[in-house]
């Protein structure tokens, strides 16, 4: 009878079935009805930047911030920073990443994964890497056209912006790593992810930064800001403001603290996934 | 060696008894689960695929520890009851992504989903979207990526819901192949007579607890005093009817959304003319032949009256 044991091949590793989910999770998030949000989102400071070049373009003169002059390359940093990393990036963190599992879970799929020779962390983890393509490769093309639009307004350079245009792209990858791997966890432990995550992202973090003290360290925030190579505008309101932003740790560090925000986030997520039962209703 | 061994099983979902105080042992070969709907058949059916973690006593599979234990599922292949699929994939592309998950490279994995599909019948749509197959097809494909890797053991979650009488008799003729062929299969039902064709050897299962285990036919008589009651979705419902009517065993007979529900006295002799009835063509197609869990409730009632 089959009931003997029967040679079995070695077990994947958690990173081989990781990308292996990877690969069935992709198209399966790509072609969602979230990536249509996403493009709704993502759509929204090109139209902006559209908007910014036809004035430009019709007016012929410098743009204002607050008073202060602000020439492409400023104005394309205070939107790198303000719609993408302070608000689009959260936003798409707090929804792809708290429904990581719960998707699988609403959609009844999760049993097809939860019976296979595969840790179920790596379910979580191939999901998790999905989400960070997917968002990665949807954000890269709006912020791309945002640049082409906005910097040359009042004489940027192209040339002279590409490097920093690069690295906001780099800065946009580990931000989405970041909040994705925070709500990953906040998806797999809390049972209301969704609403928890907004008030992360969009009540304590605004929050605390604007005042001093080390409460700042428990955001993500707080380490993005030291990755942002743009100047802002000096002489305003707005300026102060970013002042105080930029009371931050070095590039490096931040580098460093961020690392260790995605490893552990993920791997309490993963622990908790391999904990969990997940009850599908009939 | 029992596939499947339970010592004092419970399971409880907060207040709720899912299963209590299960003790027994699944030999190999092919067995029954039965029950209506809420018996604990699902639960046990999640304890023994590893989705759930046992509140009380112990099970092991295979003579392993299922819970945390995900290698064993080299050896597992289930079929789910639920109806949940990535429905922009096509039946290949599912199979294949799934067979990949044990392991297998791309080229072999989607050799594997080819074979699996093919012995479900489903090589002609194998490259169409899963969103475009029928109930029937959906069940299929559901089974094939549970076969597709070539499980010693087979669990199979109410693996003939909604299938037409040909692939009904198709799909237990193939159960009974696997397991002339080897196989371990343990596959649940609310329905004793597809239970019956498969395999005389069955778990009976009510309120929690193992009512009995052993011989169907010891309970088929019980049974068969009881009205079966059968719905059957198809092009010409009319047509159908009028050859229900020549029945003696058709105590009723009403007509619902493209279906007509059917109540009969003789489960067996009604199937087997319904699936000759779907072969021949003669009143159209049959496309969907379920039979609600009301049935066997009445039948349990009956078991469990003091």
């Amino acid at each position: 009878m089959s009931a003997q044991p029967r040679s079995r091949p070695p077990a994947p590793t958690v990173l081989s079935s990781a990308m292996r989910v990877f690969d069935l999770s992709l198209g399966q998030m790509l072609w969602s009805r979230r990536s249509v949000f996403l493009g709704i989102l993502l759509g929204g400071p090109v139209v902006l930047a559209v908007i910014l070049r036809v004035v430009a373009e019709l007016y012929r003169a410098p743009l204002q911030i607050n008073g202060a002059m602000a020439a492409g390359p400023t104005i394309f940093g205070m939107m790198i920073w303000l719609l993408y990393i302070r608000f689009i990036v959260p936003v798409l963190g707090v929804f792809y990443g708290t429904a990581l599992i719960a998707d699988e879970v609403d959609d009844k799929t999760i049993t097809y994964l939860f019976t296979r020779p595969i840790p179920r962390s790596a379910v979580l983890l191939g999901k998790y890497f999905a989400y960070l393509a997917c968002t990665a490769l949807l954000t890269a093309p709006s912020v791309v056209i945002v640049f082409f639009l906005v910097v040359p307004i009042a004489g940027g350079s192209i040339g002279a912006g590409f490097p920093s245009l690069v690295k906001d792209l780099g800065m946009l990858v580990v931000g989405l790593a970041a909040y994705g791997a925070v709500f990953a966890l906040v998806g797999t432990r809390l049972k209301r992810p969704l609403v928890a995550g907004l008030v992360f992202a969009f009540g304590w973090e605004p929050a605390v930064l604007l005042f001093p003290g080390y409460l700042k360290r428990l955001t993500v925030a707080y380490y993005l800001q030291a990755l942002v190579t743009h100047e802002m505008p000096q002489d305003s309101a707005v300026s102060l403001l970013l002042q105080v932003f930029r009371e931050v740790p070095g590039t490096f560090a931040s580098l460093v603290y961020l690392g260790v925000i995605i490893g552990s986030t993920l791997w309490l997520a993963g622990r908790a996934v391999e904990e969990r039962e997940y009850v599908l209703e009939q | 060696m029992s596939v499947v061994v339970a010592d004092h099983l419970s399971k409880w979902y907060g207040q709720v008894i899912g299963l209590n105080d299960v003790s027994v042992e699944v030999p190999p070969g092919i067995t029954g689960l039965l029950g209506p709907n809420g018996a604990g058949k699902s639960t046990f059916m999640k304890l023994i695929t590893g989705q759930l973690k046992p509140s009380k006593g112990s099970i092991q599979v295979l003579g392993e520890p299922i819970w945390k234990n995900p290698s064993l599922f080299f050896r597992i292949g289930f079929c789910p009851e639920q109806d949940a699929f990535y429905d922009r994939m096509t039946g290949l592309e599912w199979v294949t992504a799934l067979v990949r998950l044990n392991g297998v490279g791309e080229a072999e994995a989607n050799a594997m989903g080819r074979r699996a599909l093919e012995i479900v019948e489903l090589t002609d749509a194998a490259n169409k979207k899963i969103g475009a197959y029928s109930k029937g097809m959906r069940q299929r494909v559901k089974m094939a990526q549970a076969l597709a890797h070539d499980p010693d053991l087979l669990i199979l979650d109410e693996p003939l819901s909604g299938m037409d009488p040909i692939m009904r008799r198709k799909s237990i003729r193939l159960i009974r192949e696997w397991g002339r062929a080897g196989k371990s299969i343990i596959v649940s039902s609310h329905i004793l007579h597809e239970i019956e064709s498969m395999t005389p050897s069955i778990l009976l299962i009510n309120q929690g607890r193992i009512l009995a285990e052993g011989n169907v036919h010891q309970i088929r008589d019980l049974i068969d005093e009881h009205p079966h009651t059968v719905y059957i979705k198809a092009d010409q419902t009319r047509t159908l009817a009028r050859e229900f009517l020549a029945y003696d065993d058709v105590l009723s007979l009403k007509f619902e959304e493209d279906a007509v529900v059917v109540q009969t006295g003789r489960p067996d002799a009604f199937y087997a003319r319904l699936t000759d009835l779907a072969a021949s063509g003669s009143a159209g197609a049959i496309h969907e032949v379920t039979s609600p869990d009301d049935n066997l409730q009445a039948v349990f009632q009956y078991l469990v009256k003091p």
